[in-house]
């Protein structure tokens, strides 16, 4: 004689009424399906104002910020980071364009008013050299420009790879308004193997 | 039901109308972003285009430029350059377009702004251009100038925006 517990038994009604098996049912809309549609509304709602207002997912493409940061990395842009304060030496920022699709992603080595120089891909600020504890301690290179002093509103940017030649590095001024976030990782999440290579 | 039939049938009616007048009257900014995505689809070309169509592609970028048009590309690594005239700029296509195997073009994160008498306009944009084998994306920030010339958006003026400005480098430097 065969004895059926409740839960078999709407497993049963169930399965019989919609015609999939009751474990796939719970498996794709939960065992409640009203506050299945609430979590994900709540969800959708979350992950939309978190993209939009917090947090900006990126993935980066180029050379430039080697070793720092590796070509296909994921990181993503805090967008509140400079609501109280404002950008600081040494914070990798995202600098937008004429929007966010793309941005470039840099360091702040100077900032507004200050004095900045490339002596020998040795970076001068005020006449003084910069320590810069993100690169080999022994790096010399043959970037030479400057000195010149940065206006009231603008910070100097540049990548972490200095072996480039400065010809191809996109580096200088960025206004405080091109400014959209600090980055948020310091080193990259992960990275994706890209099959351009 | 009748009634909730008539209701439907008449709203239908409506949104059919408003999307109607939307696509036939579009807002200036509407044609000129419009005008723009056709623009950089027809400077894009790929690899297993033939001959003809990437000619009649350059014969197609005329439509969107007035005869006196003038482009100004100041880059890093490259000497100001500036195209004056339609032939001027065609002569560049074809130029791309027989020496590059592929050239993709998109036009992102357009912001029009039309001027107080709505026959001229500009579109800040970020112009990105992948060349075919060519593994690195080439951006640039752009400003897009317009005017209408009859009834249509063309461009007459196109510069490069330097979205980081840049250290001036020593004399010594200038001079090698």
């Amino acid at each position: 004689m065969n004895v059926k517990t409740g839960t078999e038994r709407q497993m049963a009604t169930d399965t019989k009424r919609s015609g999939f098996p009751y474990w796939l049912r719970v498996v794709l809309i939960g065992r409640n399906p009203k506050f299945t549609i609430i979590r994900i509304v709540v969800l959708v709602a979350v992950v939309f104002t978190m993209r939009a207002y917090v947090l900006l997912p990126i993935q980066i493409k180029g050379p430039s910020m080697l070793p720092t940061y590796q070509e296909n990395g994921i990181n993503f842009v805090n967008r509140l980071a400079y609501l109280r304060s404002e950008p600081r030496r040494g914070d990798v920022v995202a600098i937008r364009y004429s929007g966010e699709s793309r941005l470039l992603m840099k360091r702040i080595i100077g900032l507004p008013g200050e004095t900045i120089e490339f002596r020998s891909g040795q970076v001068f600020i005020n006449g003084e050299k910069l320590d810069e504890p993100y690169m080999a301690r022994d790096f010399t290179g043959d970037w030479n420009l400057g000195p010149e002093k940065l206006p009231p509103d603008k910070y100097y940017v540049v990548g972490d790879n200095r072996s480039m030649p400065e010809r191809q590095h996109v580096k200088g001024e960025a206004e405080r308004r091109r400014i959209v976030g600090k980055v948020l990782l310091c080193k990259n999440w992960f990275a994706f193997s890209s099959s351009q290579h | 039901m009748q009634k909730l039939v008539r209701i439907l049938f008449i709203a239908a009616l409506i949104g059919a109308a408003v999307w109607g007048w939307w696509v036939l009257f579009p807002s200036p900014e509407r044609a000129i972003r419009s005008q723009l995505k056709k623009l950089s689809e027809t400077v894009s070309f790929d690899a297993k285009e033939g001959t003809i169509p990437k000619g009649f592609k350059a014969q197609k970028l005329l439509d969107y430029l007035t005869v006196d048009v003038e482009i100004s590309v100041n880059v890093r690594e490259y000497p100001v350059h500036t195209l004056a005239g339609r032939d001027e700029v065609m002569q560049a296509l074809l130029y791309a377009q027989s020496n590059f195997k592929g050239l993709q073009v998109k036009f992102l994160d357009i912001n029009v702004t039309v001027g107080p008498d709505k026959q001229t306009a500009t579109a800040n944009l970020t112009g990105q251009a992948t060349i075919s084998g060519d593994r690195d994306l080439n951006i640039q920030e752009l400003n897009f100038s317009l005017k209408k010339v009859e009834g249509k958006w063309m461009i007459y003026k196109i510069e490069t925006v330097k979205t980081l400005s840049q250290l001036n480098r020593p004399a010594e430097f200038l001079l090698q």
